[in-house]
């Protein structure tokens, strides 16, 4: 028998659980989550009042699909959060007590002075999870599947939020491979 | 439509680094695999994201003109392994355990005994290696990776991959065959 058929009879393969791949898949998405961090710091942050910031963030990643910065958040030794910040695609939002600033609520001030605009990939799906969570629809989306342009809806407090299908970003050209 | 080559992908996670999850989704199964047969899959699993991180890291040193990043990621990895000798040393000494079990024994007991004598020296010679030698044979034995895909993940010209991957088995045969006898070739 040849030598590297020698070599081929010691080739084992070893026996993984099958979560390891998923794991692995996580931390590296966190690093460079890490990575992009940095560069993504927006010149405009937004900032909106609420008068329960622990419900409007539970509210938001289930609704929306927005997800907590951890490292944003503020929180008193009563375990009161004071602030926070969510961030969406490339976007963040903080996320804040109201007053604070001078800003008010919509629950409180009784008017939208303003709503957010914020591009999502499939439309009709993040619509149908914003429902299932309970949201409040101003705007129902027309059309179906992938022609559903927008909807608008609102969050517990009363904020009025616009969600409008996203145009894939084109890469810029001197960053394609050749 | 097709679907983006490796280097597509690689050059979109420049501007859109997310996208790198992709090159993830392809090969880390593969990766995982190569990593568990060399040092089992404890130190594999451990490995797995360190590699894929660092890969992250490279990304922009990746050669746009190669198709698939799969050989790049087996040169990520064989560095990475050089770490864990120890392990991949006991991994071999228990896998040649087990082949000299598994040998088929369809003839005399002879072939039995040759077995249980053979395997463990031909893990014992795998080891002797010079590492670069053994690092050819094994990405060769047991990875099947092309000439062209060990060059690139050895980041060496092909002819010297074959030339690494010659030598690797006349030191092995030298190993298997102390003095010229032909004990090992009794199958």
């Amino acid at each position: 028998m040849k030598p590297v058929d020698l070599a081929r009879k010691l080739r084992r393969d070893a026996a993984f659980e099958p979560a390891v791949l998923g794991r692995g898949k996580d931390a590296l998405m966190a690093a460079i989550q890490q990575e992009v961090e940095p560069r993504r710091r927006p010149t405009i942050i937004p900032q909106l009042p609420y008068a329960d910031i622990r419900a409007a963030l539970s509210f938001l990643e289930r609704a929306f699909g927005f997800r907590e910065i951890p490292a944003s958040r503020m929180e008193g030794a009563d375990g009161v959060i004071h602030y926070a910040i969510v961030e969406f695609g490339d976007g963040v939002i903080g996320i804040g007590t109201q007053g604070a600033h001078g800003a008010i609520s919509p629950r409180s001030g009784g008017i939208e002075s303003q709503y957010l605009s914020v591009a999502v990939a499939d439309v009709e799906a993040h619509y149908q999870r914003a429902r299932a969570a309970g949201a409040r629809i101003a705007r129902e989306p027309r059309g179906h599947g992938a022609d559903v342009h927008a909807y608008e809806a609102f969050d517990p407090e009363g904020h009025r939020w616009r969600f409008v299908h996203q145009r894939l970003r084109e890469v810029p050209q001197e960053r394609t491979p050749a | 439509m097709s679907a983006p080559s490796d280097a597509e992908v690689i050059g979109r996670s420049l501007g859109e680094p997310e996208a790198f999850g992709l090159i993830y989704d392809r090969h880390a199964a593969t990766v995982l695999r190569f990593l568990g047969r060399r040092a089992g899959a404890k130190v594999a699993e451990g490995l797995v994201g360190e590699l894929f991180r660092i890969a992250f890291e490279r990304r922009k040193t990746f050669d746009a003109s190669r198709a698939s990043a799969l050989p790049w990621l087996y040169g990520i990895g064989s560095n990475l392994l050089l770490k864990h000798r120890r392990a991949e040393a006991r991994r071999l000494r228990a896998s040649a355990r087990i082949a000299a079990v598994e040998a088929p024994d369809r003839r005399a007991s002879a072939a039995a005994l040759d077995a249980r004598l053979l395997f463990p020296r031909v893990a014992g010679a795998i080891e002797a290696l010079p590492g670069d030698e053994r690092e050819a044979l094994l990405l060769f034995a047991w990875e099947d990776l092309s000439y062209q895909s060990m060059a690139e993940a050895l980041e060496l010209p092909i002819g010297t991959v074959r030339s690494r991957l010659n030598r690797a088995r006349a030191h092995l045969r030298e190993l298997l065959e102390p003095k010229g006898k032909g004990r090992v070739r009794s199958q």
